[in-house]
């Protein structure tokens, strides 16, 4: 088993990284595939209370590279789902406690085990992003429609593709009807400033915060137009990489679309 | 001699002026000659290079003598020379150099740093001279350049031209919505894009930075004919 390691990134904080990470992470391992999701923010783990794992940690990413244990003892098993793991980082080190070459040497043995590692990545462009770059194979930027975020993911998309990873966009937190007042920069917008392929839109959901508390996987909830975004994303990824785009704007509706058609051909 | 053949004639050469006499007229129809074009020069002949060609393989020094004196003393030019030895280039080597010539663009370095591609944000391109960019200047992403900065694509960074100090040089980009703009030391922010999809240009005008139409006002016109950058 050859395993591919795609590390999801932003550059800024808060615009949906480990939302993005175990989102997709679920939905592939609910395709089959053996998945770990990694936390790469040591010093503010995240992902654990999210997937809502975090009281079955005995054991974290740290102490795998330290040699303190085997990856198979760190590797929590969501009960939920067959076939996914979670690696957590630790709360008490920081940073600078792993080194990119760590990293390499641990996605040796991970990519002999499982088919997809997630690698949720810090923000910031420094040691942790290093870290978490180290080793991927592919890299997901995730961009909320605002121009802060847009200015991050460019800087970050110049420092993958400087690493010689060619990215791929998720865009996230839609909100269709904003974009449709001209409120809300619109996804081609994003991609026209980015102008890396597009993977996913993601639609602006309330059921992301509750998820996110509760720890219940979105992509579980049959009814979240995330959870279904974030679905499609890992079919994309999983072999069906021309699974057309949904076109999240404002034309809801059969007699919408056709009227726009045909004002278009006039 | 034919009537259709001048005695003198005159052309300016590099740093100097190149007058070809015919030998074979008399000293002062040559003198004559001479005196009509030089005085027409009037102050142009004071101080400038002369060099006297007599069009043929003989030495004609005794002759190049008298008339380089007569010049000096009537007009005050600097100094007065036969032309440089070149008749003397054999046939293949003159086949040599007209070759080299002819290939020399081949061989030429250019002042001009041209870049295809996008410049992204956090990243800075630096060119000695002048910069063009055949792609898009994404915001936060900054260039600096010692001459003019093209950009073929949307310039919507930072850019500044003619760094340090040089404030004849241009910024132009097809579409125009800089976050910054510097020419020469002038520092301008908020320039807002007046006409979209337009190329326009900024540069110095009564020491501010105006932008304008670039099909309008031809920066370029500036130059009389096609240089090499």
């Amino acid at each position: 088993m050859e395993g591919k390691i795609i590390v999801v990134t932003s550059g800024k904080g808060g615009v949906g990284k480990t939302t993005a990470t175990a989102c997709i992470g679920a939905a592939m391992a609910m395709q089959g595939k053996q998945v770990v999701v990694i936390d790469m923010d040591i010093g503010l783990r995240n992902l654990d209370v999210v997937m809502g794992l975090e009281n079955r940690i005995v054991f974290n990413i740290v102490d795998v590279v330290k040699g303190r244990c085997k990856i198979k003892q760190a590797a929590i098993k969501d009960r939920r789902i067959d076939n996914l793991f979670l690696i957590p980082a630790s709360q008490s080190d920081n940073k600078d406690s792993l080194t990119p070459e760590d990293i390499i040497r641990l996605s040796k043995s991970l990519r002999g085990r499982f088919d997809y590692i997630f690698m949720d990545c810090p923000a910031g462009i420094e040691r942790g992003f290093e870290n978490a770059v180290a080793a991927a194979d592919e890299a997901l930027v995730v961009c909320t429609p605002e121009v802060s975020s847009i200015r991050d993911a460019d800087r970050i998309i110049g420092l993958l593709y400087a690493k010689s990873i060619t990215p791929k966009l998720i865009v996230n937190r839609i909100v269709p009807e904003m974009v449709a007042r001209g409120d809300m920069l619109s996804h081609e917008d994003v991609v026209e400033v980015l102008s890396i392929d597009l993977i996913g839109l993601v639609k602006m959901d309330d059921k992301v915060v509750v998820a996110t508390n509760t720890g219940l996987p979105l992509v579980l909830q049959k009814d979240s137009e995330a959870g279904n975004a974030f679905h499609r994303i890992a079919q994309r990824l999983n072999g069906q990489p021309n699974l057309p785009i949904e076109n999240s704007d404002n034309g809801k509706g059969f007699w919408r679309s056709l009227g726009r058609k045909l004002r278009r051909r006039n | 001699m034919n009537e259709h053949r001048q005695a003198v004639r005159l052309k300016g050469v590099g740093d100097g002026l190149w007058v070809t006499i015919d030998p074979s007229q008399s000293v002062d129809l040559l003198k004559r000659d001479l005196t009509a074009i030089f005085k027409r020069l009037n102050e142009m002949a004071v101080n400038s290079k002369v060099t006297l060609d007599t069009e043929t393989n003989e030495s004609h020094t005794n002759l190049l003598d008298e008339l380089g004196l007569f010049l000096k003393d009537r007009f005050r030019v600097a100094t007065v020379s036969a032309p440089p030895n070149r008749r003397s280039r054999s046939r293949e080597e003159e086949r040599i150099r007209k070759r080299d010539v002819d290939r020399s663009w081949q061989h030429h370095r250019s002042h001009v740093l041209m870049l295809a591609g996008r410049v992204r944000s956090g990243q800075k391109v630096t060119a000695r001279k002048h910069l063009t960019i055949m792609g898009d200047v994404n915001p936060g992403a900054e260039i600096v350049a010692g001459g003019d900065i093209l950009v073929m694509g949307s310039l919507k960074g930072k850019a500044a031209a003619g760094y340090p100090d040089d404030e004849e040089k241009i910024i132009l980009a097809l579409d125009f919505q800089p976050e910054q703009l510097q020419i020469g030391g002038h520092v301008v922010t908020g320039i807002p894009s007046f006409k979209e999809g337009r190329a326009q240009f900024a540069h110095i005008v009564n020491n501010t930075i105006l932008v304008d139409d670039y099909l309008k006002n031809n920066p370029f016109g500036r130059l009389p004919w096609p240089e090499v950058l």
